[in-house]
């Protein structure tokens, strides 16, 4: 896989979060939706594992663990998403982990 | 295969590789799950289970009574790691077996080496290196042949043939992730030889890292005020800072990567400061700021290197190079101080990551092997004794989904280990009993796929069959259901001049659906022009003509519904959804002017658009019209009556259309469209078997010539093409739709084109045929004159790209180029 587009990938993933935080920007989101669709049709997607739980079984994601080691765990930041590829054979592999910030759930 | 060894491992203090030496070269293996070729030498015990590499490191920091690395470093003493989760010592040993078996995942070709190459460092004494070899045999290979890392480096070096071959003394500086090495190699008697050697097991990029925090992003924080505790807190797990610590750990790395290749690099985060706003931060870094952070650290290395050089009484004359090896030495700065401070020439031609496995596997591809190559266990009979049973929800909404399987027959000490097959779930090396459980993790709207597989205590596979665990999450449901026909869009196909049908969603595919497209205007449609833009979804085989298709719904777009003109070439957006009651809500925007467009179609009512629909029956009867020719040709009578009388009912449809007001109030038109799917089907279908017959045979020709054209041309870009062209070549041709395999020799014909047009003796014969072809035929005589003599001369001069300029526009100016061509209005959209 080519490590440019999986750079562009990033940053688009990157641009998408910070329009989440801002409203006043939201309509920047169908531009980032068609990106997406365009990726698609190339056979690449990610996904953001933000609020996800997170275990030792995950190998969707590179963690650094935050705090103290607790029984439940969530993504609580997300830095780089999980990147899909699709493949004839396979169905979809994943080309790059996410980078992922993992604590304790705040309710316990 | 020779009987050498081949197999080569790096055992590193902080990552692992393993490498193969194949036809002239060393392959270093990747790692099945995120495909990177280094495996961290971190072992996990966790929750029962042996996790090894990338997973385990994560926990080093927080679970270190049960997480363990560098560990090479206590080989061949008597420390041991208690594992409290185990209640139970392991030995070094142990552990870099557990790290040895984990390396052979990687070797993807199913191989199970006897014999293998261990790298050590150049510091080991013989205690140490019969303890690597000792946990070479624990991983099940029956030979362990030794070599020290600056050897396998040298030899990575000298097959790759750089520049100077290697003589007399030289260096291999390794600074790792975590870990430095510097040794002095030479060549004496024909034998390479490590002379010296210096370390510091606490020096590496991950110190890089830290200095980038401590001296560039800290001061940032401190100066810029309102991060007061920061600097103190950062590093403490309690602190409200250690989130901070992480990302700018992360952020630091990724700096450190970028200005090893550019002069400056960016670090934008976001924090919360101590008043518990959430800033915005940004700052760029230079590469000398970056310097000057980790110069001391640096200079400490160049340090032990002149200490060696130092203590064998070597000047730099009697050096004839300073290879590097270990990612670290990608920084800049490294090379710049080696090469000012030691003015010796340095070498960083080898892949410093890898460069210490390929040796390896450069030496054991010329070491010969004491024992048989090991047999592939995986193609060996399979263990008939072990019986696995296995029970699971085949479908699931949850995220994740229990799994358990009864196991009967299995050796005493084995393992299980399940894995999801994109890489995203490994439950680790567990210990295999009679009856199995795990949650597994799945990913959403997907079919997961599990691979579960058996270990005895060697951890060598088992060779028992299991069937792929396969979990759809949460494409079914109690009201979910499949859809009977694949839904389309009709779109133009401009270079053919007619329109094809576009997969939106499939059959079978589980409602509701929803999916967003973005298409091109192939037609400027202004407020004025009477041209409009047709969105027509219909349900039918994507593999048909659009007009054998039912319509289930269709948006026109016309100059007097737009706020602007619309722009040939600007985009229009359409989402669709498709409720589970099967109501279809198209939206368009056209992007030009931002201007919104919604309908709802329900199933129970049909849409007809009367223009469309005369369009279409232009198109059938065109078609048919062709057909009839073809079979008269070929003097299949039969069927050329049928046809026949095909084209007179579609006549008779074009003249009552012809008379049909738009605000019609009967069912006629409901009638006329129902007759067209009808004919349409007819004419296009495989119930015509010699008429398709003709196209498949016209299909396979135009393939097997453009195969070879592609053949010729050797250009991957173009195998690629005609790769994706022919990629669901069953399903087209058994379709045994006329229409869409015409437009496939069509591309065909113009993916051969693009290749043979580059042979002059091809565009000299076509450029013959029609300089030769009667006046007459012309559209444009004048023009036909001009172009003639143009492509004459061109011919003259040997200048091919005028010979093909002129026969293009013959071409456009002659009949030729309508065959084929049917009327055609279009939808507006491709």
């Amino acid at each position: 896989m080519n490590k440019e587009l999986i750079r562009i990938i990033n940053q688009v993933f990157e641009m998408e979060k910070k329009i989440g935080t801002r409203p006043e920007m939201s309509t920047l989101l169908r531009n980032i939706e068609r990106i997406k669709a365009a990726l698609e049709e190339m056979g690449l997607s990610y996904h953001n594992p933000s609020g996800e739980k997170y275990s030792e079984t995950r190998t969707d994601c590179e963690a650094n663990i935050v705090g103290d080691l607790q029984a439940k765990m969530i993504i609580s930041d997300v830095i780089k998403p999980v990147i899909f590829e699709k493949t004839d054979s396979t169905g979809r592999v994943i080309i790059q982990k996410a980078v992922v910030l993992v604590e304790k759930q705040s309710n316990e | 295969m020779n009987n050498n060894i081949n197999f080569g491992i790096d055992l590193g203090t902080t990552n692992s590789l393993i490498a193969q030496f194949k036809n002239g070269q060393a392959e270093v293996f990747k790692n099945p799950v995120g495909f990177k070729e280094t495996l961290p030498s971190v072992v996990a015990f966790r929750n029962n289970r042996i996790i090894v590499g990338d997973k385990a490191r994560e926990y080093i920091e927080k679970d270190p009574c049960n997480v363990f690395s560098s560990f090479k470093r206590k080989m061949g003493t008597t420390d041991s790691f208690f594992v409290g989760s185990l209640g139970d010592f392991r030995t070094p040993i142990q552990l870099s077996a557990l790290v040895l078996n984990e390396l052979k995942n990687f070797i993807y070709t199913g191989e199970k080496p006897a014999s293998v190459v261990i790298t050590i460092p150049a510091s080991f004494d013989t205690i140490q290196s019969n303890a690597t070899k000792k946990a070479g045999y624990e991983a099940g290979f029956k030979e362990v042949v030794l070599l020290q890392e600056p050897i396998a480096a040298s030899l990575a070096f000298a097959n790759k043939n750089y520049g100077t071959p290697l003589e007399g003394r030289w260096l291999v500086y390794d600074l790792g992730g975590g870990t430095f090495d510097v040794a002095l190699v030479r060549i004496q008697h024909e034998e390479m030889k490590v002379v010296d050697h210096e370390g510091d097991n606490y020096l590496g990029g991950l110190d890089f890292d830290n200095a980038i925090i401590d001296n560039i992003l800290l001061p940032w924080l401190h100066d810029r005020g309102g991060f007061s505790e920061c600097c103190t807190d950062l590093r403490s797990a309690q602190s409200k800072y250690n989130k901070l610590y992480y990302l700018l750990l992360l952020k630091a790395e990724e700096a450190k990567v970028s200005l090893s290749l550019a002069e400056q690099a960016d670090i934008e985060f976001e924090a919360e400061d101590d008043t518990g706003t959430v800033q915005e931060l940004f700052l760029t870094i230079s590469r000398s700021q970056f310097n000057d952070a980790i110069r001391s650290k640096v200079s400490y290395s160049v340090e032990l290197v002149k200490k060696v050089l130092e203590r064998n009484k070597l000047t730099r004359d009697e050096l004839s190079k300073v290879i590097l090896i270990g990612g670290s030495t990608y920084v800049p700065l490294v090379r710049e101080m080696l090469a000012a401070e030691l003015g010796i020439p340095v070498s960083a031609e080898v892949d410093p990551t890898t460069a210490v496995a390929a040796g390896a596997a450069y030496y054991a591809g010329a070491k010969p092997a004491a024992l048989q190559p090991g047999l592939n266990d995986i193609i060996r009979a399979t263990d008939s004794a072990v019986n696995v049973k296995m029970a699971y929800a085949k479908t699931s909404r949850e995220t994740d989904e229990y799994f358990t399987a009864l196991i009967s027959g299995l050796p005493a000490g084995s393992f299980y280990r399940i894995t999801r097959s994109d890489g995203g779930y490994d439950s680790g090396l567990k210990p295999a009993a009679e009856r199995i459980s795990e949650i597994l993790s799945l990913q959403a709207n997907e079919v997961n796929a599990f691979t579960l597989k058996l270990y005895n205590h060697q951890q060598d596979q088992l060779p028992v069959p299991i069937d792929t665990i396969l979990i759809t999450q949460g494409k079914f449901s109690i009201e979910g259901q499949p859809l009977p026909n694949d839904i389309c869009i009709e779109v133009d196909d401009v270079v053919n001049n007619t329109t094809r049908l576009e997969l939106v969603f499939e059959k079978n595919a589980i409602l509701p659906l929803r999916k967003k497209i973005v298409k091109t205007l192939t037609k400027t449609i202004t407020r004025t022009n009477s041209e409009s833009l047709l969105i027509n979804i219909l349900e039918g085989s994507h593999f048909s003509m659009p007009a054998s298709c039912i319509p289930i719904g269709i948006i026109e777009i016309n100059g007097s519904k737009l706020e602007h003109d619309l722009i040939k070439g600007s985009d229009v957006e359409i989402l669709l959804e498709m409720s589970e009651s099967r109501d279809l809500h198209v939206t368009a925007i056209t992007l030009m002017n931002d201007q919104e467009f919604g309908e709802v179609f329900s199933p129970s009512e049909r849409h007809i658009n009367l223009a469309r629909l005369r369009s279409e029956v232009s198109g059938i009867l065109f078609l048919a019209r062709e057909e009839l020719k073809e079979l008269e040709e070929r003097e299949h009578f039969e069927e050329a009556a049928v046809t026949l009388r095909q084209i007179n009912e579609l006549e008779e449809m074009e003249r009552q259309l012809r008379n049909l007001k738009e605000d019609d109030v009967t069912d006629l038109k409901y009638q006329v469209e129902e007759k067209k799917r009808r004919l349409s089907r007819a004419i296009d279908s495989k119930d015509k078997s010699s008429a398709i017959a003709f196209v498949k045979e016209e299909y396979f020709r135009e393939k097997e010539e453009c195969q070879y054209w592609i053949g010729q041309s050797a250009s991957p870009s173009l195998q690629s093409r005609f790769e994706k062209l022919v990629q669901k070549e069953n399903d087209y041709v058994n379709a045994g739709s006329s229409f869409v395999l015409r437009n496939k020799i069509d591309e065909l014909r113009q993916l051969s084109w693009e290749v043979r047009k580059k042979d002059p003796s091809v565009l000299m014969g076509a450029f013959h045929y029609y300089a030769t072809q009667p006046m007459g035929d012309f559209r444009d005589q004048h023009q036909a004159k001009k172009f003639i003599e143009i492509g004459e001369k061109a011919i003259e001069r040997k200048n091919y790209d005028e010979l093909y300029v002129a026969l293009m526009q013959l071409y456009i100016i002659h009949p030729d180029s309508d065959r084929r061509k049917n009327p055609f209005s279009g939808t507006g959209i491709g």
